[in-house]
């Protein structure tokens, strides 16, 4: 078992949505405020690891055939019970992340590491992995809402912080409202993989300094 | 008629699919290199929405509201989409092979494509009834094809600029598709009939 | 791997049948699932919209109702549910937000006068549309101004005095329909 790789692959090297580009629907939509996206991180972190722990412990009794159905099934059943526990006990979230909730069944990350690593891995290490990527998915989302929500609001900790008004940064009549709109999602997501994309170099180049070195 | 042409107009412009509600964004990235694959992952979408609108209207109407079984509904309609585009898939490599071999690759990503379950999950919310569903359903593929025509084209042309390194492949594609959502904005007045 | 080798051995129907049980036994257990988590979840979540609709009514309507009316007169299509109480009545009314439609509380007393909105539930975006529901000062603000209104409501941008919320236009709008729509239809009930 090897956590520390798989925590920083999640986090980095392999994050799921800086990286392997995956569920990028809900990455866009719902990035408005704080409360969204780590209300949408938790969901998918605590769908992503249910379902890789079943769909590793089914791995050898599901026929390769007919697999992605049963993936979906699966995950489709987890997803549906998230919905119900936050309609019943979180309603506010619920409101707020809407339809994208049940979205999560077609989000790819989910699909994408049954179908990659709980298929071929054990029930701990898959358990792992989920955990591992769902951190990564709550990063990246937590980082694109604070930009959006900071330059559209003018706002931080939005929905959750000072009695869901968040703690006001830039005064009301200046931040630019498209960037809780489309546009800003697309153009936050944009800087934000340029941003991982270039950490990624530098830490390559500074790595190959060391080799050098030695 | 001013409804389904208000929903037309909406699910093609003002609201859509893909520019303004964010259904659809894996294919729209993923397949939009070249024009004509993007107007063939267009056209496949199209047609399963507009299917897959019909079936998961009839499941939900005569099966899963009469047993009250509304707690069902995403797993219902996931099974539904799944078997119609493999059957959409096993029907056009046997009746129309030449449609199959421009559209048949593109198909399997299409189960996993949230603008057709998302559409779906609109229509019941909405209370859409049999024809609006399916106009709805086929709007919003037609929506999508816009979106991801427009957007190869104007790949084509950006591949060829050389950003910064670390801009290089998605990030550029991604603040090229924010540009053309903010065109997209300009439409949002038309929402209200 | 093992399934090529088994496959080998069986015969075609045979696999084909054991592939439609896997599947089957698999989705009668999440069905099966699910059904248990909902006999949990759904009390839960009906108490919930039904208190919602209860304290909507009690921001708009002082006194709170004592009869729900059935029969009543709306030209709109927007009204869905009328409650009477002793000072007016509180309405639901369903006008189309920027992005599905916007559940409303409109209390209008029985001159025809706005007595307070609430909004029940809403999918506008957050922080721009999502403000017309927000219990911020903000959102306290924009559903203030309609308190006392009568008459076709609008936004000054069409020549109403009502501040629209920064950026959502439409949502403001929609909010005016629906609160227009409410006093219609009481001025009608008399």
């Amino acid at each position: 078992m090897n956590f520390k790789k798989q925590f920083k692959e999640g986090l980095l090297t392999k994050n799921p949505v800086t990286v392997q580009l995956l569920g990028m629907c809900s990455t866009l939509a719902i990035t408005t405020s704080l409360f969204n996206g780590l209300g949408m991180g938790a969901a998918v972190t605590i769908i992503l690891i249910c379902s890789n722990v079943l769909i590793s412990a089914l791995r050898k009794v599901i026929p390769s055939q007919i697999r992605i159905a049963a993936y979906i099934t699966i995950i489709a059943g987890f997803v549906t019970v998230v919905d119900l526990f936050l309609q019943a006990f979180i309603p506010d979230l619920a409101e707020s992340l809407g339809v994208f909730i049940p979205l999560i069944v077609v989000n790819c990350i989910v699909l994408g590491r049954a179908e990659a690593f709980a298929s071929k891995n054990g029930v701990l290490a898959s358990a792992v992995d989920g955990l591992c990527q769902g951190i990564g998915y709550t990063v990246a989302l937590t980082i694109v809402c604070v930009i959006r929500e900071l330059l559209g609001s003018g706002t931080f900790g939005g929905g959750l912080l000072n009695g869901g008004e968040g703690i006001r940064l830039i005064p009301a009549e200046y931040p630019a409202m498209q960037m809780v709109m489309p546009v800003g999602g697309f153009l936050v997501l944009g800087f934000v993989i340029a941003g991982s994309q270039w950490l990624m170099q530098h830490l390559e180049k500074k790595n190959k300094k060391k080799e050098a070195a030695k | 008629m001013e409804a389904i042409l208000g929903i037309i107009i909406a699910a093609l412009l003002s609201q859509n699919f893909i520019l303004v509600k964010f259904y659809g964004i894996c294919p729209f990235m993923g397949v939009s290199k070249k024009i004509d694959t993007a107007l063939g992952m267009g056209m496949a979408v199209t047609f399963v929405m507009a299917l897959a609108s019909a079936a998961c209207w009839v499941v939900n109407e005569f099966l899963l509201v009469p047993l009250n079984l509304g707690y069902m509904q995403t797993v219902a309609f996931i099974l539904v989409i799944a078997s119609i585009v493999q059957v959409v898939e096993m029907f056009l490599k046997k009746a129309v092979p030449a449609l199959y071999k421009a559209l048949g690759v593109f198909l399997p990503l299409i189960t996993t494509n949230c603008a057709v379950l998302g559409v779906v999950l609109v229509n019941v919310q909405e209370g859409y009834n049999f024809l609006i569903s399916v106009i709805n359903g086929a709007a919003g593929g037609l929506g999508f094809t816009l979106a991801i025509v427009l957007f190869a084209s104007i790949r084509a042309r950006v591949d060829k600029a050389n950003p910064p390194e670390c801009f290089q492949g998605f990030p550029i594609a991604l603040i090229t598709a924010g540009l053309l959502a903010l065109a997209f904005m300009g439409f949002s007045g038309l929402s209200i009939f | 791997m093992a399934n090529q080798t088994s496959r080998k051995k069986e015969s075609t129907v045979k696999y084909v049948l054991r592939l439609t049980f896997t599947l089957l036994l698999i989705t009668s257990v999440v069905a099966a699932a699910l059904a248990a988590v909902n006999a949990v979840t759904e009390p839960i979540i009906k108490q919930l919209n039904e208190q919602k609709t209860q304290q909507a009514i009690e921001t708009v309507l002082p006194g709170g109702y004592s009869e729900t009316i059935e029969n009543f007169d709306d030209q709109n299509g927007l009204v869905t549910k009328v409650y009477k109480g002793a000072n007016g009545y509180a309405m639901e009314v369903r006008p189309a937000g920027f992005d599905g439609e916007i559940v409303m509380m409109v209390g209008v007393d029985f001159e025809g006068k706005v007595l307070g909105i609430s909004v029940v539930s809403h999918t506008e975006t957050a922080g721009l549309g999502a403000v017309a529901a927000a219990k911020t000062e903000a959102g306290n603000a924009f559903r203030g101004q309609f308190t006392g209104k009568s008459g076709e409501i609008l936004v000054n941008k069409d020549g109403g005095d009502i501040d629209a919320i920064t950026g959502a236009t439409i949502t403001s709008r929609a909010v005016c329909v629906g609160v227009s729509a409410a006093v219609a239809c009481a001025v009608s009930l008399g």
